[in-house]
């Protein structure tokens, strides 16, 4: 499968320098190393058509009880549905006939940088399972922590030992806490706290 | 003429209280701080900052959110004209001549022709919203249901097929947001939708969620995977004056400027890129130093497109206020502030809620003032903000997006669903999917959705409601011209 994909994206490539036969918003400036991107963005535009399906299929569920106006509510679910669908299916289209249209050249490396975005990611999942258990300053810390690590990363530098971690917990606690009592005390909003006395 | 200078005098009276003033300065500094920062824009500051209108009367934190919007343009132009990395798409232009200005030494010139010109722009943007914004909101009185909803369907169709550079991921943002907007209860029949069971869908999804995961989660993470070794220089900043003949050819590039910007702003064609991209053509074509346009830089192509830029921005407040309709993603979220304290954003707004107007728009003359002070003298103290480390900044940023997410509902639920936006947003940067469509369509879709159907129900559900009313059939016709002009013009170009 994956195989004849490729066949065919060069197929189109070839297709797409020899002449403006896509029609005049053919991008004929598209850079050639775009053509790896093509897999990727065939993925999100299946992905689009696939929101749109599971919409359609939520529709179904939905009354359509039209009153005065003779739309009812099912209405702009049915339509949002089916233009999801639709887009899904262009963007399908335009990723197997040599990649999207008008595409700015993304900014950044190439390549993600897959284990740096781990750290925080597990930073956000971090926090977000356990801020009602720690309470918002040591969980935010924590979270802090994981992400500026990844983020290290990110930039060819190490994630640095046991030390640099406990540094970098503490700075995410100076920054929480004041944040933290700004919050509750002077605005106050809930936010979790570890006790009850409000300040941790 | 009188009863407008006596409301504006109201409005001062209201925004110059000692803590009406606090929040007006307090959203400056803040607005500035998050301009020059990179990662953050105004829209997403505003978001994380929604739960407070839980604790603070409107008044207060319309204005200290005004300063916060306000205050990230003035210091948004600091960070394109040292750093080269435009935070918001308003101040792209500024980047093209300013950075090229700094770099050959002429740093101070051009902070200094960005920050004066968008006082000269924001103030006399700000008299003209006094101005207008009131007969608007007179005008505004006499739509019906069938106009509101083609207003809505102007607004989307500008921000979306229009203004980016693909129609069709600019549908798909659009659609996606409408989506989002789906999820939750009816407003008309009260029936649940798309909530899958879960109980935290009932009340639908929340705009700080959204936008703080689609911007500042999805900025994060996108750094982390993609941008970690992007270096970026910093200019130098050179002492902060212009000479003579640099005020010379600032004044008429302002005046210029903030006439491009204004308009634009006003009707529903969505943020400040035109405007800016048209004013520095214009500079471009009129200078007398043409020469130095993407040499050495060009004082005019920093001033123009700055004021046009704070035009444009202080003009959005009159469909925002007058309509309800919000044309930039800052402005679909002061749209939900309001929401969040039950005020309905429209041609009522002016007689029911009439202080608040009034003390926001006079905020608006005070809060140029401020930042004029804070950005000029003081530009050297923002400048430091650029020495944060990123790892750092961008871990810190997570932090404040989960008092925004977490504060408004206190649900961990929520900082869940706040990853998979941001997990959405970095695939919708990488891909070029423009993001506004989405907090836009998110916002407005159920309210256009009610304006339709509440429009069909006038009609008794005959759609011929909509070419009857000759004001409702201009706009359908104008709505047609926005999606097919465009095209017919780049047809003919080639």
């Amino acid at each position: 499968m994956l195989g004849g994909l490729t066949a065919k994206h060069i197929a189109h490539a070839g297709r797409l320098g020899s002449g403006p036969a896509l029609g005049p918003k053919t991008n004929t400036e598209m850079p050639m190393s775009s053509l790896p991107n093509q897999s990727s963005q065939t993925l999100v535009g299946a992905g689009v058509g696939i929101v749109g399906a599971v919409m359609a299929w939520g529709a179904t569920f939905i009354s359509s009880d039209a009153g005065y106006a003779g739309v009812g509510p099912n209405a702009l679910p049915w339509l949002v549905s089916i233009v999801l669908m639709v887009c899904g299916a262009w963007l399908v289209w335009e990723a197997r006939s040599g990649g999207y249209r008008e595409m700015d050249e993304p900014s950044g490396a190439a390549s993600g940088d897959w284990r740096a975005v781990a750290w925080v990611v597990a930073g956000v999942v971090a926090n977000a399972s356990l801020i009602t258990t720690l309470g918002f300053i040591l969980s935010c810390g924590l979270c802090f922590a994981l992400a500026v690590r990844g983020l290290r990363m990110a930039e060819g530098k190490a994630g640095g030992g046991l030390k640099r971690s406990v540094i970098d917990l503490l700075t995410g606690v100076a920054i929480a806490a004041p944040v933290f009592w700004m919050f509750s005390k002077l605005l106050a909003i809930n936010l979790p706290g570890l006790t009850a006395s409000g300040w941790l | 003429m009188l009863d407008l200078w006596n409301q504006l005098m109201g409005g001062f009276a209201t925004a110059g209280t000692p803590i009406n003033l606090l929040w007006a300065f307090l959203g400056c500094v803040i607005g500035t701080g998050i301009g020059v920062l990179p990662g953050l824009g105004p829209a997403v500051t505003v978001a994380m900052l929604l739960p407070i209108t839980s604790q603070v009367e409107p008044t207060a934190s319309m204005i200290f959110f005004a300063g916060i919007y306000y205050g990230a343009m003035y210091g948004g132009s600091t960070t394109s004209i040292l750093l080269n990395t435009p935070g918001e798409t308003g101040t792209m232009v500024t980047a093209l001549e300013g950075f090229k200005m700094a770099k050959s030494g002429r740093a101070g010139a051009a902070l200094a022709t960005a920050a004066i010109g968008s006082f000269v722009a924001g103030t006399i943007a700000t008299v003209l919203v006094t101005l207008f914004a009131p007969v608007v909101a007179d005008f505004a009185v006499t739509l019906g249901p069938p106009e509101y909803f083609l207003l809505m369907l102007l607004a989307f169709t500008t921000v979306s097929a229009v203004l980016g550079k693909s129609t069709l991921r600019g549908m798909t943002a659009l659609f996606i947001g409408l989506a989002l907007g789906l999820i939750g209860l009816d407003q008309i029949t009260g029936q649940v939708r798309y909530t899958g069971g879960v109980p935290e869908f009932m009340d639908g999804i929340e705009t700080v969620l959204v936008a703080v995961g689609l911007f500042a989660v999805g900025e994060t993470l996108y750094m982390a995977l993609y941008e970690g070794r992007s270096k970026q220089e910093i200019n130098k900043l050179s002492s902060v004056h212009m000479t003579k003949r640099e005020w010379k050819r600032s004044i008429p590039a302002w005046l210029r400027g903030t006439a491009i910007g204004f308009p634009f702003g006003t009707i529903p064609a969505g943020g400040s890129e035109i405007p800016t991209f048209l004013s520095y053509a214009v500079e471009r074509k009129l200078s007398d130093h043409k020469e130095e346009f993407g040499t050495t830089g060009a004082i005019e192509g920093v001033a123009g497109p700055e004021a046009a830029n704070n035009a444009a921005v202080t003009a959005t407040l009159v469909p925002l206020l007058t309509l309800g309709i919000p044309t930039s993603v800052t402005a679909a979220i002061l749209l939900s502030a309001l929401q969040n304290y039950g005020i309905q954003a429209g041609p009522q707004l002016f007689t029911t809620s009439s202080t608040l107007v009034w003390a926001l728009i006079a905020s608006l003359y005070i809060g140029n003032v401020m930042l004029l002070v804070l950005n000029l003298p003081l530009v050297g103290l923002w400048v430091k903000l650029l020495k944060i480390p990123k790892p750092q900044l961008y871990a810190g940023i997570l932090i404040f997006a989960t008092v925004g997410v977490y504060g408004m509902r206190q649900s961990a639920f929520d900082l869940f669903l706040m990853l998979g936006l941001g997990l959405m947003g970095v695939v919708m940067r990488r891909f070029d999917f423009p993001t506004a469509p989405v907090v836009v369509g998110m916002i407005l879709g159920p309210l256009a959705e009610a304006q339709g159907r509440n429009a069909l129900s006038i009609g008794s559900g005959n759609w011929g409601v909509f070419v009857e009313r000759p004001l409702s059939l201009g706009l359908l016709v104008l709505l047609a011209a926005v999606l097919v002009l465009p095209r017919l013009w780049k047809l003919r170009r080639g």
